[in-house]
């Protein structure tokens, strides 16, 4: 069977598609719609863009316009690409073969909020800054937390797998997600959670599937509802900085944090010496550190006073124990406040030279074991330079590593290679030199027994090709689940290598 | 590669990318959409084509040839110009001072605008208000009603107001002809603290929301008309109550006079906040009212002004106020702004009635707002369930002037008197 199909959305199928929506202004073939649905914030080869549209983008409002498209793709052969946000780092809603963007952002209402059972159920569009404006008169909280908070939407949370900077005292998205339901790649529309109802957190009823539809790259259907976890909201919020004159210093501590049993812990972050020359070089509000400060280690931790106070002089113990110097009140809880906002570092980039030009940013996001960092990072760092050499339109960012476990922060890492990217400088040759940098640094990471990607996706060029190796013996299982659910291959096709399902 | 032809007005289009190329590659190559949650307009359609990304990502698109103006025109008809997006752009907040940078939206969207105008790209509802501007100097804010000169000052009747003089009241088209009760407010506070004013000669409209719909031409008449009314009566100091008209002089009448332009201009409620705070207006009268207030956008996030209307509403005695901050407020809007309600008044409309719903989760019986562009949508979307006071009438009331005129056009006001 042949998979590399050509969409084919034509006037036949715009008419199809408007009398599922019944509305005009939320079924788009134009032109600008298309435009606006191809990139998403990674790296992206800007000299190819038109290479990259959906053929028309639907806004359905309901599970059941979902699986009517989702039914009619699957009927004459067409991609479908769900798109949320768009404000992934990685490609999982970039469309490779054009076809039907399948827009949520509409779908955004809370459904439910169940203060007794401690569940809200919403649609896949809502962002989670939003949906926590509502919550906050309840005294609960939703405690997803990427650094994209402000901006990036639950379903594409529930689609990517996301990571959440308080993961390890929360959870990430698939452990925040009791149960969705979802359009499978054949329309139907399924309940999907532990078993029984769809606020229950654990059951051992026939197979577990809830796992198997988060963190998929929109490979296996459409999340059209979640029912998401509330917590209480914490009372405290305790943030601390470590400053180290030597990175094996600041990585020691790091493993102490995290071994410290602390259950308020909510996340510990490694910078490195190239994250801080970059921070004094280009951001103004990065207060600079003296030139001795070559590493930083950064706790968070949220609870109960009672629990948090206690905590957090442990935390000071631990920090210093092994050289670090604490930074103060001012740095740690306004750098901590501003994660969010710093996320965003556009403009940064500079030339080999010193000058300062527009850089679209790229963050690699490998999931390693505690034990290879700084092996990792000295191999990393030597692939980004050999590359910057070459080319001139890179930049080193430096490097973050982040408590990766959820609940259980001690054994791996979601570890972060920053690199600039001048996109207005992209040509084919260019692009082509990127993709074998990613490549280089992906197989670095699989060399170390560890992972591609933690959060953002092995959607790209780069990444990709190498999901088979990464998933081994387990790939052939990968391919036999996507053959299955999916036999036309319409859901967001040529992502993940998942092609080779159908060969 | 693109599915579509050249419209035949490259050169104006390839000189509007030149100038917004680099400024749009700020927001293209970061893409992260901080924005895209405060827009107004957005929160209603949810279309990523209305998204500040959007306004930006399309200029991109047009330096490289896959899309033209024609294309894209109906993108940036959503907008309020509200400058939420600027705000929270990580740009603008983080590395804005470093390298001098502000990511220019409500800039941008306003030079397209202008090329869809010039490239015969408009939009039949702004054409049409804007030829009605040019006909009647006045914005035509009475709908089929014509506004003209003879009656620009009819909502000062009784006032016994001077001509001229060095400083100069300044009376917005929405309030001169459909709110007048803003205007009487405002006016009478001055006359009650001492405060000599005169009006102008001939008031035109200040030209910004033509301007702001892409009409330079029509605006830089009005604003050259103005500015010679202002210099021929000696005027020194120019008062602009309503926040738009701050907006065109001390944004957009800058930019085209250059160092000729000389005026002081005072911003209505920071002059009121001051009378009041020196003593000069007392508010005494106790005012029995639970009210909220609404951040008008072009006070609130184009100019960051947002605590003296908070320093009067406190100052009022009888007054219960449930505030919401002004950050919180970056999100809200009623959608009057930039000409929305004249093509869009459907998303103008939604607009108003969510900021309505959450003034009402507040158990409040009042609405104040600022603005009285934000007014009249706000009172249609409330419709009764609650009231919607502009800050000065509710300042006038405490100070115990009785303001007169009114505040939903003359022809509610004839069914009201007839009742």
């Amino acid at each position: 069977m042949s998979v590399a199909f050509k969409s084919a959305v034509d006037d036949g199928v715009i008419d199809e598609l408007r009398a599922i929506i019944g509305d005009e202004d939320r079924v788009l073939p134009n032109l600008t719609s298309r435009v606006n649905r191809t990139r998403v914030p990674a790296p992206f080869p800007v000299h190819r863009w038109a290479e990259f549209m959906p053929d028309v983008a639907v806004l359905p409002e309901t599970a059941e316009e979902v699986s009517e498209v989702v039914k009619l793709a699957n009927r004459l052969r067409i991609p479908v690409v769900p798109r949320a946000g768009g404000t992934g780092l990685s490609d999982g809603a970039v469309p490779l073969r054009g076809g039907i963007c399948v827009d949520v952002k509409l779908m955004n209402l809370i459904h439910e909020i169940d203060l007794t059972d401690r569940t809200v159920t919403v649609g896949p569009g809502i962002n989670m800054l939003k949906l926590n404006e509502e919550l906050h008169p309840h005294g609960v909280f939703y405690p997803d937390d990427p650094a994209s908070y402000p901006c990036s939407l639950v379903g594409g949370r529930i689609g990517t797998g996301g990571w959440s900077l308080l993961g390890a005292r929360f959870g990430h998205t698939r452990d925040l997600v009791i149960s969705m339901q979802v359009v499978l790649p054949t329309g139907e529309i399924a309940e999907i959670g532990e078993g029984g109802g769809r606020k229950l957190r654990k059951s051992s009823t026939g197979l577990t599937l809830k796992q198997l539809f988060t963190g998929h790259q929109g490979t296996l259907g459409i999340t059209t509802e979640a029912t998401l976890e509330l917590f209480p909201k914490p009372e405290v919020e305790f943030a601390a900085f470590f400053a180290f004159d030597d990175y094996m210093k600041a990585y020691r501590t790091t493993g102490a944090l995290t071994r410290s049993g602390l259950a308020t812990l909510a996340g510990v972050v490694l910078f490195d010496e190239w994250k801080l020359r970059y921070l004094r070089r280009d951001d103004e509000a990065y207060i600079p550190q003296p030139d001795w400060v070559k590493a930083v280690v950064a706790v968070a931790m949220y609870g109960s006073r009672a629990e948090v106070e206690p905590a957090s002089k442990r935390v000071m113990e631990l920090g210093r124990a092994d050289g670090g110097k604490y930074l103060g009140d001012e740095i740690s809880e306004g750098d901590w406040a501003s994660r969010h906002d710093r996320y965003a570092t556009p403009l940064h980039g500079r030339t080999r030279d010193g000058q300062v030009v527009p850089m679209s940013w790229h963050c690699e996001d490998a999931a390693l074991n505690y034990s290879v960092l700084p092996k990792v990072r000295e191999e990393w760092h030597a692939i980004v330079e050999r590359y910057i050499e070459q080319y001139g339109i890179f930049d080193d960012w430096g490097m973050f590593c982040y408590t990766n476990g959820a609940h259980k922060p001690w054994g791996d890492y979601l570890v972060e290679i920053d690199v600039g990217i001048w996109e207005q400088r992209l040509d084919d040759e260019n692009w082509a030199g990127w993709v074998a940098c990613k490549r280089e640094i992906a197989e670095v990471a699989l060399k170390h027994g560890g992972s591609i990607t933690a959060c953002h996706g092995a959607t790209r060029e780069g990444d990709a090709e190498l999901v088979p190796t990464e998933m081994g013996s387990a790939w052939e299982v990968v391919k036999r689940i996507k053959a299955a659910l999916d036999p036309n291959n319409i859901m967001n096709p040529g992502k993940q290598m998942m092609d080779e399902a159908y060969e | 590669m693109a599915d579509y032809s050249p419209n035949g007005d490259g050169e104006l289009q390839r000189e509007f990318v030149e100038q917004w190329r680099n400024n749009a590659f700020g927001c293209f190559s970061s893409g992260h959409k901080f924005c895209r949650e405060v827009c107004p307009v957005m929160q209603v359609t949810r279309n990523e084509n209305h998204t500040p990304t959007a306004f930006h990502a399309n200029i991109v698109a047009m330096e490289r040839g896959l899309v033209s103006v024609e294309d894209v025109a109906d993108d940036y008809v959503h907008c309020t110009q509200c400058g939420a997006c600027e705000l929270r752009c990580p740009n603008t907040l983080f590395t804005g001072d470093f390298y001098r940078h502000r990511t220019r939206t409500v800039d941008v969207v306003k030079a397209m605008r202008a090329l869809m105008v010039a490239t015969g790209n408009e939009r039949p509802g702004w054409k049409l208000w804007n030829e009605r501007l040019a006909e009647g100097t006045n914005e035509p804010v009475l709908g089929d009603v014509p506004v003209s000169q003879e009656h620009v000052r009819d909502w000062a009747e009784g006032l016994d107001l001077p001509e001229g003089g060095e400083t100069i009241l300044f009376v917005d088209c929405e309030a001169a002809f459909y709110r007048t009760s803003y205007s009487r407010a405002f006016a009478l506070l001055l006359q009650k603290a001492g405060v000599e004013f005169g009006l102008m000669r001939e008031q035109w409209c200040c030209g910004g929301p033509a301007a702001e719909m892409g009409y330079v031409d029509l605006a830089r008449k009005h604003a050259e008309h103005n500015v010679a009314d202002w210099r021929a009566v000696g005027a020194k100091r120019i008062l602009a109550p309503d926040p738009h008209d701050y907006i065109a002089f001390t944004e957009d009448y800058p930019r085209m006079f250059g160092d000729d332009y000389d005026f002081e201009i005072v911003l209505g409620v920071e002059l009121v906040a001051e009378l009041v705070r020196d003593g000069r207006l007392s508010l005494t009268g106790p005012v029995e009212r639970t009210v909220t207030y609404h951040d008008p956008c072009r006070l609130n996030k184009r100019k960051g002004v947002h605590e003296p209307p908070r320093e009067l509403l406190r100052a009022i005695p009888g007054l219960t106020f449930n505030d919401v901050d002004h950050v919180t407020q970056w999100s809200y809007c009623s959608g009057g702004g930039a000409g929305l309600p004249v093509e869009k008044p459907e998303i103008t409309a939604e607009i108003s009635r969510r900021r309505v719903e959450r003034a009402k989760a507040l158990e409040v019986d009042t609405l104040v707002s600022a603005c009285p562009w934000s007014e009249r949508p706000l009172s249609e979307a409330a419709d009764g369930s609650l009231e919607v006071l502009d800050l000065f009438e509710l300042v006038a009331q405490s100070a115990g002037i009785e303001v007169g005129g009114h505040s939903q056009g003359p022809a509610a006001a004839a069914t009201e008197g007839a009742s």
